[in-house]
């Protein structure tokens, strides 16, 4: 009797145990009807490069938690590289360059990453569409042939594009609204003069604030400042791929003709002088080009006038300079906005690519089209956990709970910027979506897709010119960027001679065969 | 015939056996000092030797899935752009330049340094001393191009206030090419005196008392010990520690001139070395063959500069020389 009793307890132990089980292999058979008849039973971890500061956030607990849920998906989880942002670019070549198998998932771009350079250097493994839609199923689905067409290098795929995704990061001036008005300019900033106006405002009004205190150390403000004065001042259109910002198309109309920006006219030498004026003026540090500061935080702290960035950024910030700076009123002037002139975003400006080296590339893809597609995975790697990073409140906004206090310390940061989907992204309670709407608006009227998307350039035979090239734009751009040569005319002709002796001549004439060889048949 | 054969090969073979002997025999018989130079050996051959065959890489289009010997080979194609330039004079003459200051002005006030700590008496004061000239090597060329911006800049700087606050004007340093010369020279000399100065008082501390004592009895004075003993046994040290610096003449500190100037081109005419003007051309692009090949062409015009110095020592004290 004694017998029965423990065998039936120990039938019902077991009964018990099986419940649970249960209750997981069902939601197991969900994701196993996503990836038909691919085998799981061997369990791997994917490690994924991704640019960003290693985070002391909550990152690790989502993370952890994530994991718990992919493993019973796919049986696989994710393991973070973090790319620091000190020397980020080199950082990220070289753990390309050194593959040997550790890394499976790519975080990538076309523009602000190398992909196209590393896709030739042999870094990424070609996708075949059976692969893809095998293991990619949703992701194969939902992007068109036009944009696989876009990530094609010599016939193959190599990138999987954040094609679904909108945004906008096209550069110009974040500026205090409130202080644009003190200052006149009751409409806001709209062009360079008119920055340059509110630039002295500040300079005659408030002490001890720097109008705009640039950390010019960095070289990228050339970068952005040259593009800013070319698509605002001649309509001109910046053709990615090149290691220096040297080649734009004429305007939105006529983009399969080089700009002659560079060699000819007198719009290099305006933004020069203008420059050279602004310097003098004081509208920036003396030694501006050795400053290693940070303009947004100064700009937060009320001690600078301005940021030099991106619609993305000030997206965000004009909610946080709000609480900051209550009445700050962030406005945004965005370039080319005199001419018109506005390109969407590349749809390989965030991309995913597979490791050539990678042990596991189908559990990789199977990994990525889960982030991508499911609200589950998708909401966890971007937002984090229900209730710990965010809730979603009355309005369907996602809002903080109450114990979110800071990013730095509750949030998680998985900068996952290959593959956001606007089907599953919420719409943050920390954006004032009225001002953004209204300039998506303007946007939006004026904006023209990117027109070079199917081109890769091949720089073989100009690969020496274009870096001799390179070390002259970088030699000469932060000087005229930040005005601080003696005199603007002799210096841009030096600029134009120092071009021409590094071959900028060849070079455009090369691009121009290779955009004919496209684009005009 | 056959015994004249096998005498043959007995006379030859005798000498390599002989010398086989010797060989294994001066192993035994400093397998201690060998035990010691050991892991130099060993860090050596792992760091320096069995990396050279990649050397090749600087004449192939690199391709990371092929690996380096699988990489095309494209000859001298990667070497083209520094010559290509038209700027190859002058960065060679500002890093050769700046090496030469760097050396001599260095090695000067190195001994000199080494020589008056020899003369403290206190011991107190020459270990503090000495530790407190060692510190700047330690600290990183990103820190010190910090401490020099917030001294010399312009609108903020320690010494611009100081300047200011006492009537003064500040010159603008970071727009005047001609001052750069001087302020990297004195970060270099300031981060790297204390260390040297150690090897040469090493150096002095292991020359025989009895001479100086000696010296001191026949009535010379601190100046002629110091130049009649002190500084001609210190020649050996000075000599080989030039030839070894010489090697690498064409190269230049990158860590230090990227870190102090940036991309401030105001001062490049000045500060431009060969390897802030790779990073310049190549930063973007990530192209390890050139950058090898550029590295290829410092090591060999350096190995050529060490051999004739070596050989010119040789000429002149045959003791000196490295080898």
């Amino acid at each position: 009797m004694a017998k029965k009793l423990v065998s039936l307890l120990v039938v019902m132990a077991m009964a018990l145990c099986l419940i649970p089980a249960m209750a997981e292999t069902t939601a197991t058979t969900d994701y196993s009807s996503w990836f038909p008849g691919v085998d799981t039973s061997q369990h791997v971890v994917l490690t994924f490069l991704v640019t960003g500061n290693i985070p002391t956030n909550k990152t690790d607990d989502v993370l952890k938690a994530f994991n718990e849920k992919l493993t019973a998906a796919i049986n696989a989880e994710i393991k973070i590289e973090w790319i620091e942002w000190t020397d980020w670019q080199t950082k990220y070549n070289l753990a390309l360059a050194m593959q040997d198998g550790t890394v499976d998932l790519v975080g990538t771009a076309t523009d602000w990453l190398d992909a196209w350079p590393n896709t030739k250097n042999g870094a990424f493994l070609a996708l075949s569409e059976d692969m893809l839609k095998t293991y990619c199923p949703k992701t194969y689905e939902s992007v068109s042939q036009a944009h696989w067409n876009l990530c094609k290098y010599d016939g193959q795929i190599y990138l999987i594009p954040e094609d679904n995704y909108s945004q906008w990061t096209n550069h110009g001036f974040l500026y205090r609204g409130d202080w644009a008005k003190e200052a006149g300019l009751t409409s806001g900033v709209n062009s360079w003069e008119d920055l340059g106006t509110y630039f002295q405002y500040i300079k005659d009004n408030k002490p001890g604030v720097i109008p705009w205190d640039a950390d010019g150390s960095g070289s990228s403000y050339s970068d952005q400042m040259f593009g800013g004065w070319i698509s605002s001042k001649t309509g001109g259109v910046n053709i990615e791929g090149f290691s220096a910002p040297l080649f734009f198309g004429k305007s939105t109309t006529d983009p399969y003709t080089l700009s002659t920006f560079y060699t000819e006219g007198d719009d290099l030498l305006n933004f020069a002088k203008l420059m050279k004026k602004w310097a003098d003026a004081g509208y920036w540090r003396e030694d501006v080009l050795n400053y290693t500061g940070d303009q947004k935080a100064e700009l937060e702290e009320g001690l600078s006038g301005a940021q030099q960035h991106h619609t993305q950024t000030w997206k965000t910030e004009r909610y946080l300079m709000e609480q900051k700076q209550p009445g700050s009123d962030l406005g945004f002037f965005w370039f080319g906005k005199e001419s018109n002139t506005l390109v969407s975003l590349n749809i390989t400006h965030g991309a995913l690519a597979i490791a050539a080296q990678s042990d596991a590339p189908e559990r990789a893809l199977m990994a990525y089209d889960l982030i991508r597609n499911d609200q589950t995975f998708y909401r966890l790697f971007n937002y984090g956990i229900e209730g710990q990073q965010y809730v979603i409140d009355a309005n369907g906004y996602m809002a903080r709970p109450a114990s979110y206090k800071d990013d730095s310390v509750d949030g998680v940061s998985l900068d996952y910027w290959w593959g956001r989907n606007d089907a599953l992204e919420l719409r943050s309670a920390l954006v004032d979506w009225t001002t953004y709407d209204k300039l998506m608006a303007d946007y939006n009227a004026v904006k023209v897709d990117y027109p070079y998307g199917q081109i890769v350039f091949n720089i073989d035979d100009i690969s020496s010119e274009l870096d001799n090239l390179s070390n002259v734009f970088r030699t000469y751009a932060p000087v005229i960027t930040f005005g601080k040569e003696a005199d603007p005319e002799a210096y841009v002709a030096e600029f134009r001679q120092a071009l021409k002796d590094a071959g900028i001549e060849k070079v455009m004439a090369n691009v121009q065969a290779q955009i004919d060889a496209v684009y005009k048949k | 015939m056959q015994l004249d054969l096998q005498a043959k090969r007995s006379k030859v073979s005798a000498p390599t056996l002989v010398h086989k002997e010797k060989f294994w025999y001066k192993i035994s018989r400093n397998r201690t000092l060998l035990l010691m130079c050991f892991p130099a050996i060993l860090f050596f051959f792992i760091f320096s030797y069995m990396p050279m065959p990649g050397t090749y890489i600087a004449f192939t289009k690199f391709n990371y899935n092929k690996g380096i010997f699988a990489s095309p080979f494209i000859g001298w194609k990667n070497f083209q752009f520094l010559f290509s330039n038209g700027q190859l004079l002058l960065l060679l003459r500002n890093t050769v330049l700046y090496n030469i200051v760097f050396i001599l002005l260095g090695n000067f006030l190195q001994v000199v340094f080494a020589i008056l700590l020899n003369e403290v008496m206190s011991k107190w004061f020459k270990k503090t001393t000495q530790s407190m000239m060692f510190l700047p090597y330690f600290i990183s060329d990103v820190l010190v191009s910090l401490l020099v911006y917030n001294l010399i800049n312009y609108d903020y700087g320690f010494i611009s206030d100081t300047v200011r606050s006492a009537g003064g004007v500040m010159p603008k340093y970071y727009s005047m090419p001609g001052a750069w010369p001087f302020i990297i020279v004195l970060v270099n000399l300031w981060k790297g005196t204390g260390y040297g100065t150690v090897i040469y008082f090493a150096a002095i501390t292991s020359i025989d008392t009895s001479m100086l004592e000696a010296a001191k009895v026949d009535g010379a004075n601190g100046f002629q010990r110091i130049r009649y003993i002190l500084l001609p046994c210190l020649k050996p040290t000075v000599v080989i520690l030039l030839l070894f610096a010489v090697g690498g003449i064409v190269k230049g500190n990158f860590g230090l001139f990227y870190n102090l100037v940036g991309n401030n081109s105001l001062l490049f005419n000045t500060t431009d070395i060969i390897e802030t003007y790779v990073y310049r051309a190549l930063m973007n692009n990530f192209n390890f063959s050139q950058g090898s090949a550029v590295g290829l062409f410092q090591s060999v015009v350096g190995f050529a500069i060490v051999m004739v110095a070596n050989g010119v020592v040789k000429r002149i004290e045959p003791e000196y020389s490295l080898f």
